[in-house]
């Protein structure tokens, strides 16, 4: 097909304030927005692009687009960014629910809250959390995180370690061999078991190219391949399919969760002995305000609190509900959340995820790694006493992530389920979680002083006869105090997957050619909801395709050249050229109607 | 002797046209004796200079235009141990909003937030323009608010070092012992993963083949 010339980006269409310095060879730098001209106080007139939600997605599109040389429109009906990947104080929870209830937010049903008064008029305030709506862990080999190199935005952002990785199984939650040596050392496991893991580990980071093995079973189950071709027994199937894996039931095939652990394994060592990063202050909602901060920094403008009526593809204007205006040349990108009303082209959301965010006044610092302030827990199918199908997640943050004050910590639980049983899944992880760690913390024997007593030499010697005494009169100490809980079901478009497919987020292909008398949706495109993938994998996926829908292209996504003085003076920094992708989506969607588009865009 | 470096992030505010990122950038091409090169990515202006013998590092944070329509992100105030709130002193208006500004830090920045606040373009005085906010009313509003305060010309670039090095020296600076005592700390509690700092494919691989 024709690839349409690619615009002169920011950078290279208008010099940098320094070009005009003495200095004999100026870097090459991007224009920052508002520097040399003021801005215009009312939204532009004219732009390229409208994008009206600030999720993940929209976010990361906006930002390639602003750098690409788009004049883009970015705008949310919220007062704050994130719009599905928002991170958000107790009180915007609150109001959150009651839109959610009462249908003025879409694609999510069925949210109950429970808020202790010690959040609010006792010793916690609401601005003290930062709640995430689709909480995300970022793998250390990834497309995105090579996006937030390329594009400098990770220095908006902190990050921390995610290593513990725990398996529920028989009431105990058993931490993951991540490693070879740590699979050498474990004296739990028989030499054969050991043998058979390091031939699996082995094969995995290479298993493309290694078809006679894996190919007669590309369509069977992975527990099946594992078994008869490994020889590994359920413990070790269950840890590489869920808990490294981090797949969803047993039918998962066999090249999808092959894919998925060695996203796992090659994200080991590259920033230290852990797979995983998480970002501080929030997950997703505070990637979603640093790709908005950037694309405003590469000319974007950016309203909240606007909210889009309708959009009219034949006199190609965006209306708002503020009177305002908009003609847009090229393309309009809704998130579902924010269809405007009359709206009749949103894409059906048919699947189901179920989340139950909790916080416990409980340190709960025996989950983590030493220094750390995150760990994941997986609850494999069968492991919990509602005889669950599906996986049960729960990513636990604590006080140090900065999303909760200290003393605290917060559980994000969910699931695929669909239906009813979803919640009794929940239920039952939860309870399973707070059986835990009730028992973690009655076994502190060292915090009763009539039990201990310390010798001349500091010794600790426990006191037998008190310790008789102790147990017989030992009573449940009281359930944990929650002092938050929100449950709600989310509606995606996107099925649980075993790999990010662009496929499935071309499902408004078809609808875009429909033209409905009265809608006020014709000829835009949505960008779907958050699936339950907990890695952000499918963000810059979706990004992408839309990227190439509106461009035409996706060879100059993110192509970008900031050159820094601390960068290259440091000596062996990785170069972001370096970073492989981790989910291969090199092939290009297959563009019905690429003509189409191609007229359509004036360049 | 050991210069310790502190970083500081500042961010800008005041409303749009009253010379905000002018002051910034004067102050970073200025031919300052300590200064380095000013260094300029996508995400904030950097520059050095050298207060009684410490070196602070000036992470600068313009708006981007994004405080046009009340679309700032919470990230933009988070941390910020500093911040200039400019105001056009030929401009009531932005004098007016400027109080927003100042009321807006307090509720969204921490509290022990360094503000300055900054009357600017006063060479429009020396060329016609006619004074509208008095230089007591900016002194009035800084004394009651606890704020530094100064006038200024981006354009001449009269008093603008002054509103950096008056920032700088009323930043908390630390010796380099008590510096490395204080990350020594830091790094034990809460471990920062720095993603410039990843293995290069080939320790990963003698990693793999352990």
């Amino acid at each position: 097909m024709l690839s349409p010339e690619r615009r002169p980006s920011m950078a290279e269409r208008r010099p940098s304030f320094f070009s005009f310095t003495q200095n004999p060879s100026p870097l090459v730098v991007p224009h920052l927005a508002g520097i040399e001209d003021p801005l215009p106080a009312t939204t532009p007139d004219k732009v390229d692009v409208l994008i009206a939600g600030t999720g993940m997605v929209e976010s990361v599109l906006a930002a390639a687009l602003a750098w690409q040389g788009s004049n883009v429109l970015h705008i949310d009906k919220n007062d704050y960014y994130g719009d599905t990947s928002a991170t958000l104080t107790v009180d915007q929870i609150k109001r959150w629910v009651n839109e959610v209830n009462e249908g003025s937010v879409s694609c999510y049903k069925n949210a109950k809250l429970y808020v202790s008064t010690l959040i609010g008029s006792g010793k916690y305030s609401s601005r003290d959390f930062g709640i995430d709506l689709s909480p995300k862990i970022l793998f250390a080999k990834s497309d995105l995180l090579s996006i937030l190199i390329k594009s400098r935005v990770h220095q908006y952002l902190e990050f921390q370690s995610l290593s513990n990785f725990h398996t529920y199984e028989n009431d105990c939650f058993e931490k993951l061999t991540n490693t070879k040596q740590e699979i050498f050392t474990d004296q739990n496991l028989p030499l054969m078991t050991k043998r058979n893991l390091m031939k699996f580990i082995k094969f995995v980071l290479n298993w493309e190219a290694q078809t006679e093995i894996w190919q007669p079973y590309a369509e069977r189950t992975m527990s099946d391949f594992l078994g008869e071709k490994f020889k590994l027994e359920k413990p070790q199937v269950f840890e590489l399919i869920f808990s490294i894996g981090l797949c969803y039931d047993l039918n998962v095939k066999v090249p999808e969760a092959l894919q998925r652990i060695r996203r796992y394994l090659t994200s080991f060592d590259v920033y230290g002995p852990f797979p995983a990063l998480c970002s501080k202050y929030g997950g997703p909602g505070e990637l979603s305000q640093g790709f908005c901060r950037s694309a405003a920094v590469g000319g974007a403008t950016y309203k909240l609190n606007e909210k889009l009526v309708s959009f009219n593809p034949t006199t190609k204007v965006a209306t708002f509900q503020d009177g305002s205006k908009v003609e847009v040349s090229e393309k309009v990108i809704i998130s579902p959340t924010q269809a405007p009303k009359d709206s009749k082209h949103v894409p059906q959301q048919q699947y189901q995820v179920h989340r139950l965010t909790c916080i416990v006044e409980n340190p709960c610092t025996e989950w983590f790694n030493e220094g750390e302030s995150a760990a994941m827990v997986v609850f494999p199918p069968g492991s919990l006493k509602s005889g669950n199908k599906e996986v049960v997640q729960a990513f636990i943050l604590g006080a140090g992530s900065e999303i909760c004050p200290e003393g605290t910590i917060v559980w994000y639980l969910s699931t695929t389920e669909q239906g009813p049983r979803a919640e009794m899944d929940i239920d039952a992880a939860l309870e399973a979680m707070e059986m835990a760690l009730l028992r973690e913390s009655s076994s502190g024997l060292e915090n009763d002083e009539e039990i201990v007593q310390l010798t001349g030499n500091g010794h600790t010697i426990v006191n037998s006869v008190k310790l008789g005494q102790s147990f017989k009169e030992y009573v449940p100490r009281e359930r944990l105090q929650f002092l938050f809980k929100l449950y709600y079901t989310q509606y995606t478009s996107t099925p649980p997957f075993g790999v990010v497919n662009s496929s499935f987020f071309d499902v408004n292909q078809d609808l875009e050619k429909k033209y409905i008398p009265g809608a006020s949706d014709n000829g835009v495109i949505y960008t779907t909801m958050p699936s339950a993938e907990i890695s952000y994998d499918e963000v810059v996926t979706a990004a992408k395709v839309l990227y190439e829908k509106i461009v035409g292209s996706d060879d100059d996504f993110f192509d970008l050249d900031f050159e820094d003085e601390d960068e290259i003076q440091a000596s062996g920094v990785a170069n972001a050229e370096q970073f492989e992708n981790a989910i291969d989506d090199d092939d290009d969607v297959n563009m019905e109607g690429s003509g189409e588009f191609v007229g359509e865009m004036e360049i | 002797m050991n210069t310790s470096v502190t970083s500081i992030k500042l961010v800008l505010l005041g409303e749009a046209a009253v010379g905000k990122s002018s002051i910034v950038l004067r102050f970073v091409s200025n031919d300052f004796a300590e200064n380095k090169e000013p260094t300029i990515g996508a995400a904030f202006l950097t520059q050095r200079v050298t207060i009684n013998e410490h070196t602070v590092k000036f992470e600068i944070w313009d708006t981007a235009g994004q405080e046009r329509f009340a679309s700032l992100a919470p990230m933009y105030y988070r941390n910020a141990q500093a911040a200039l709130v400019v105001y056009d002193v030929t401009k009531p208006q932005s004098f007016i909003k400027a109080r927003h500004w100042v009321k807006e830090l307090h509720e969204q920045a921490s509290k022990d937030i360094i503000i300055a606040l900054v009357g600017n373009k006063i060479d429009m005085l020396q060329e016609g323009g006619e004074r509208k906010v008095a230089r007591e009313e900016g002194e009035k509003l800084a004394e009651e608010k606890g704020l530094l305060f100064f006038e200024t010309s981006a354009k001449t670039g009269e008093n603008v070092n002054d509103v950096f090095l008056g920032i700088g020296e009323k930043i908390p600076l630390k010796t380099a012992e008590e510096q490395n005592s204080a990350s020594n700390e830091r790094e034990s509690n809460n471990q920062r993963v720095d993603l410039n700092a990843a293995n290069d494919g080939t320790s990963a691989n003698s990693a793999c083949s352990c």
